[in-house]
């Protein structure tokens, strides 16, 4: 090899190791800060006891349980609408214009900052009830959910081969039939894959519900009353000027952090799976 | 030299046959590309019939045009008559359900659902029919010794088709087929996927098969049509350039066309 392209090989190289290490720093520092300062603030109170006020202790398990309630409740309203969706981009309106239109807007909705989706939600639904609920908060998470769900599902639709969809149809079924059986399972890793990729998307998204879930001091299970949730309170506790509101910051962080992490290894099992 | 003159005996019977599929003035067009015209052809019964060309002339497309399959995408469009025992198909009112269960198609990749081998024959069957568990457990150990695959899965229905070998899930396909108890069974370059000892089980079993059903295969293999069919259709360029018995377009064709193509001087 000459020494020209020697040299330039080498100098790629170090540029791109450099790029990666770059990277990878800002990465590593953050995971071991979160670790770090979260481990410490790591009990068992935390999670079975309410956030305190100031200067006493406490936990976050309303904030988990605001949480939890929204996500699953995001899930279980833009799942189903994101699936149908994507369904009809792929299977339905390939060769439409409504499904062009429909897949372009799907397109900036995917790019919508967060925030323009909670003040939405907001003119939406906490102006007109007149206080803010939680379930304006899943409406929020559901809306940032729904387009990840939507291209994903279309996406791993086109991805299933046009001969399987001869072979079904060619045996006499119809379309509902031909999608239901055997198209989704051929896609369904795909499919899950999405909706977990979603999942681990609301599950740390602050901004749409400063607007709309906004915060509770107290346990309140109803999702009718503004909700309790991690993001808003590790927001919250972090710019307080109190230790002990920090320290559940960190581990408020470190528990959805984690919890990231794990959605993210089980969609890596997913796809490869789906490779298999 | 007996063997010839039973083939031959057994061609000729078949021209005086009546057709089971009968085409007519048949056109399809892609978008504006018309890649079949004025196609007239006669399919008869209990026989297979080849339908050989170059790529490109239309086989596939007189195939997919027999089940409607073409209709999948919009931009795709057939004019003429395609009739099923006297009735024309291509009707729209022709229902879509019945024809397809009656001509059923095996593709060239083979298209296993990605579920259980048992699951894959059962899968079109119990749409059609309400079987109670051991009728419909015996209709899938018919279909699969049909299609000559019973003894190689018969303990593993439960595993999942993807398991099996290229030949075996071709052989699946085609046991999925019958499982619906057609009368026409279309065969779009079946074997130009799989190795040599798959395409010669698979050969094996159109040679049964044929007793039962009515078979158009496309091939790509002048070998292979002249081993498995009966009767011979040769396209170029959209259209039917010849047919007749394939003994008589192997050796005795009456378009020099034809000749050149046999005889490999193109396509």
């Amino acid at each position: 090899m000459p020494l020209r392209r020697k040299l330039a090989d080498l100098l790629a190289l170090l540029f791109a190791g450099a790029a990666t290490l770059f990277g990878l720093t800002w990465l590593v520092w953050i995971l071991w800060t979160t670790l770090s300062r979260g481990a410490a603030a790591l009990s068992p109170a935390l999670f079975t006891e309410m956030t305190p006020p100031p200067g006493s202790t406490g936990g976050l398990l309303n904030a988990f349980y605001g949480s939890a309630v929204m996500v699953l409740l995001a899930l279980a309203i833009g799942t189903p609408v994101g699936i149908a969706a994507g369904t009809y981009l792929a299977e339905h309106g390939r060769h439409s214009r409504l499904a062009a239109a429909v897949s372009f807007i799907n397109d900036i909705l995917l790019s919508a900052p967060s925030i323009v989706i909670g003040l939405f939600v907001y003119e939406l639904v906490v102006r007109p009830s007149g206080h803010f609920s939680g379930f304006a908060g899943a409406l929020a998470l559901a809306m940032i959910l729904l387009p990840i769900v939507v291209r994903t599902t279309d996406e791993s639709l086109r991805l299933v081969p046009n001969q399987m969809r001869e072979a079904a149809f060619a045996l006499g079924l119809p379309a509902w039939r031909v999608t239901s059986r055997i198209i989704y399972k051929a896609a369904l890793s795909g499919i899950v894959t999405g909706i977990l990729l979603g999942l681990a998307r609301i599950a740390g998204e602050t901004a749409p519900l400063l607007f709309t879930a906004l915060n509770n001091q107290f346990w309140s299970a109803s999702i009718a009353q503004p909700l309790a949730n991690v993001p808003v309170v590790i927001f919250q506790y972090a710019m307080s000027p109190y230790d002990e509101w920090h320290a559940l910051a960190w581990a408020g962080a470190l528990v959805l952090t984690l919890f990231v992490l794990g959605l993210n290894l089980i969609v890596r099992f997913f796809a490869r799976k789906g490779s298999q | 030299m007996i063997e010839l003159l039973d083939r031959r005996a057994d061609e000729a019977a078949l021209s005086t046959a009546p057709a089971k599929i009968e085409v007519r003035g048949l056109d399809f067009f892609y978008g504006k590309t018309r890649a079949l015209s004025g196609v007239d052809l006669s399919v008869p019964a209990n026989a297979v019939t080849a339908i050989i060309g170059p790529s490109g002339c239309g086989k596939s497309t007189l195939l997919r045009t027999i089940n409607r399959i073409y209709e999948l995408y919009p931009d795709q469009r057939a004019h003429g008559e395609v009739m099923i025992d006297g009735r024309n198909v291509l009707d729209p009112r022709y229902p879509l359900s019945e024809l397809r269960r009656c001509v059923g198609m095996v593709f060239q990749k083979p298209t296993p659902f990605a579920t259980s081998i048992r699951k894959n024959v059962a899968f079109a069957l119990s749409y059609y029919e309400r079987l109670p568990k051991g009728a419909l457990a015996d209709r899938i150990e018919d279909a699969l010794r049909q299609a000559a695959l019973w003894d190689e899965v018969k303990d593993k229905l439960d595993t999942s088709a993807l398991s099996l070998s290229g030949g075996q899930q071709q052989r699946l396909c085609i046991a999925r087929t019958l499982a619906v108890r057609p009368e026409i069974i279309l065969l779009d370059e079946p074997t130009s996927a799989l190795d040599p000892i798959s395409t010669a089980k698979i050969e094996e079993l159109i040679h049964e098969l044929r007793r039962q059903f009515t078979i158009v295969i496309v091939t790509h293999n002048m070998q292979q049509t002249a081993r498995v069919s009966q009767r011979t259709a040769f396209f170029h360029l959209g259209e039917l350039i010849e047919d007749g018995p394939t003994s008589q377009i192997f050796t005795n064709p009456r378009v020099e066309r034809t000749q050149d193509y046999i005889t490999g001087r193109f396509g």
